[in-house]
């Protein structure tokens, strides 16, 4: 369980929002929502353990984690541009967090095609990240994330930019992998619709400031 | 790069003018320094101990050079592509120093803070390399660190990587291109590095390029001088051949990230680290140049500043700053103009004329000493017997200036999205307004920066004018070298004096450079 508690964030010398409160139960899918601007991804940023926040505290599964450094938590973040490694092979940067966490080759090599194929990504396992396309590349993001078994999955608009149809299909591949696998997931973004399409709770921003 | 230009005939008059010149002046003396020394029964010379300890020592402290470089210039990379700090643009300038200082000066400078038994060592000429090439190397690696998008390095912590773990798995692969062409430069610099060896070196500590002087100058073995010349070209571009292909199937570099990696110093432990890595890396920087200035007023022991006013009431000095200035307001106008027309050739040519940006590199492969050779024993029949002609100088010092000026334009120019001139084009102007009110207005800071660099160049350079000036039209370079050759502490504090003109010369030109450099990211960040 995630429970953030009354969390203040300055943000380039300007206070975004104060005593945000939040709990996201075990394999709950919770969308947040809001206007451009108002916090949302600086928010996720701070629960991953990338920014810092100024007052209010972070637990996971009743362990505070508001000072563990973001390597330490095992919160997963799909980001908004995918950030895939441009020096490693698709399953190279599904491998990465195995590689951190030294896994044997052999087992690590089996979960990489196992989580692959769970995205239908099989075939581009040696394929460079710079050739893929959007979907590819957005499905080696969640495959990554995935790889690592994160206690909670935060995903940064991640179907924001790819057309109509792709967006369809992803959202729906998305929302079904994520509940076979029974991930804990704060997904943000600024649709409604696929909000509701993918989430068991649909919040706004504006609604968790006391 | 596809562009407007590219129909149009006249990419092909832009090439003219840079191709004949390197042609005439570079290719043909190396071409003639091959033809030559396999000609002579010299190749003998190769097989002697003492030639065989001559490259041995030009390798090695190459080698442990660009090492020592790397040491210092990898954590200033890192400081200065992570943070930003208070005067940062200060440091960056003075850091960036010694690199632009003629190669004399630092060799003065080290002559003047070493203890007289480091003189002529081995430790002494890599200390001055390093000196010479860390602020440069860091520079080149900060601009590769700042591509580096920092949600990568987020990506990589939220996948458990701790930053040691992110260092050796995210940023050493993605930096590695950067370090490896930085260190190939600095090992090219440091193996033909000639005005430092010469005065630092000594006739102990000889490397290729300063025994290929010694030969032709001193011991009017021309025929053996061509020989090592040919050797260390052929060393240079084997080097340059391996290494480009040994990084050509790197992945594709990323492009500019939209937003800046580089934060606010916030932890005490980050404080203390940037404060202790900036500081030594200034001292070093501005040490060796203060203390050139220092010994220009302290004759004897006791403060005078009567080698400044020698400096400035010597006719035979007052005359050599004015050829200097003289013959580097020609090399500056050429370099600037040839890098500009070399740039538009590769930049609007769709890779028709790609190779020009090769043909630049060959002044910097070649070195200056080489070039310089290479052009007596060419130009040396009527009717192009043109050793002893005025323009010969500022034309050498213009081609070694020459991969440098279109290297500064060349990013710039190919940056332009064509979409600008299309913009342009629809708007009724023909090609030649489009270039003049797009391209221009855009590369004319550039074009200023290729033109202070080349002025730079051609009043430090040492190595072609060691072969090309004249009894009486000597460059300072030259003269501060003659002033140390002879006895006598008020000589030497003359030699000092001039050194520190130089320094102020190239303290000025860094600061315009980083001036248009700083102007122009902060009209790019408004954009």
């Amino acid at each position: 369980m995630l429970e953030i508690d009354k969390v203040s964030i300055i943000y380039d010398s300007s206070q975004l929002f104060a005593n945000l409160s939040l709990t996201i139960k075990h394999h709950e899918i919770v969308a947040l929502t809001g206007p451009s601007g108002s916090g949302k991804t600086t928010l996720l940023r701070c629960i991953a353990g990338l920014e810092s926040i100024s007052t209010g505290s972070i637990h996971l599964n009743g362990h505070d984690i508001t000072d563990q450094p973001a390597h330490l938590r095992n919160i997963g973040m799909v980001f908004q541009d995918n950030q895939l490694f441009p020096h490693l092979t698709v399953g190279q940067n599904v491998a990465y967090s195995l590689k951190i966490k030294r896994t044997p080759k052999k087992i690590a090599d089996n979960k990489v095609r196992e989580v692959l194929s769970l995205v239908g990504l099989n075939h581009l396992i040696d394929r460079t990240v710079t050739n893929l396309s959007g979907g590819e590349a957005k499905r080696v993001a969640v495959a990554r994330a995935l790889i690592a078994e994160p206690q909670v999955l935060l995903l940064d608009e991640p179907l924001t930019g790819l057309d109509i149809e792709l967006h369809g299909r992803l959202l729906e591949d998305l929302g079904k992998l994520l509940r076979t696998r029974g991930t804990t997931v704060l997904h943000v973004t600024h649709d409604k619709a696929e909000a509701s399409a993918i989430a068991d709770r649909v919040l706004d921003l504006r609604q968790l400031i006391s | 790069m596809t562009t407007i230009y590219n129909r149009s005939q006249a990419i092909y008059w832009l090439a003219i003018a840079p191709i004949v010149a390197i042609v005439i002046f570079v290719i043909a003396p190396v071409f003639n320094i091959f033809v030559s020394s396999l000609q002579f029964e010299s190749l003998n010379l190769l097989r002697t101990e003492a030639i065989r300890n001559v490259v041995w020592f030009t390798t090695w402290q190459s080698l442990v050079s660009t090492a020592f470089t790397l040491v210092i210039a990898l954590p200033l990379a890192f400081v200065t592509a992570n943070f930003k700090f208070k005067a940062q643009r200060l440091t960056t300038s003075l850091i960036s120093l010694p690199f632009i200082l003629p190669s004399i000066v630092v060799g003065v400078a080290f002559l003047q803070i070493l203890p007289n038994n480091f003189h002529r060592t081995a430790f002494a000429l890599i200390l001055a390399h390093t000196y010479f090439n860390f602020g440069f190397t860091s520079r080149l690696i900060t601009a590769r660190w700042l591509q580096i998008h920092p949600h990568l390095d987020d990506a990589a912590r939220t996948l458990g990587a701790s930053p040691f773990k992110l260092f050796i798995t995210l940023t050493m692969p993605l930096l590695s291109k950067a370090i490896t062409n930085a260190a190939l430069i600095v090992f090219t610099l440091c193996f033909t590095s000639y005005g430092v060896v010469r005065v630092l070196g000594g006739p102990s500590r000889s490397t290729l390029e300063t025994e290929i002087y010694f030969r032709a100058m001193q011991l009017g073995d021309v025929s053996g001088a061509m020989l090592l010349s040919a050797l260390q070209i052929v060393i240079i571009v084997s080097l340059f051949f391996v290494t480009t292909r040994a990084s050509r199937n790197k992945f594709k570099q990323s492009t500019k990230p939209t937003i800046s990696r580089q934060k606010s110093l916030q932890t005490r432990k980050q404080k203390v680290i940037a404060a202790t890595i900036i500081s030594i890396a200034t001292l070093f920087a501005i040490v060796p140049v203060l203390a050139i200035a220092f010994k220009s007023i302290n004759t004897n022991s006791r403060f005078t500043t009567t080698a400044w006013r020698t400096v400035f009431t010597s006719p035979e000095i007052t005359q050599s700053i004015t050829k200097t200035l003289i013959y580097a307001v020609i090399a500056m106008s050429l370099a600037t103009l040839l890098g500009l027309l070399s740039a538009c050739s590769v930049a609007y040519s769709n890779n028709n004329f790609h190779f020009i940006s090769g043909l630049t590199t060959l002044p910097i492969v070649i070195s200056a000493v080489s070039l310089g050779l290479g052009i007596i024993i060419t130009f040396d029949t009527q009717p192009f017997d043109w050793r002893g002609a005025q323009f010969m100088l500022p034309l050498a010092h213009a081609l070694v200036a020459l991969p440098l000026a279109m290297r500064v334009i060349l990013p710039v120019l190919q940056a332009i999205p064509d979409s600008l001139r299309q913009a342009s084009s629809v708007l009724g102007a023909s090609p030649r307004q489009t270039w003049l009110n797009i391209d221009f207005k855009i590369i004319r800071r550039a074009a200023i920066s290729a033109a202070a660099i080349s002025a730079t160049v051609s009043i430090g350079e040492f190595g072609a004018s060691s072969f090309l000036a004249r009894r009486g039209a000597e460059t300072l370079p030259i003269m501060i070298s003659r002033l140390l050759s002879r006895p006598g502490d008020s000589l030497q504090s003359q030699a000092f004096a001039l050194a520190t003109l130089l320094a102020i010369f190239s303290l000025i030109v860094i600061f315009v450079i980083d001036s248009f450099a700083n102007t122009k990211s902060a009209r790019d960040s408004h954009a």
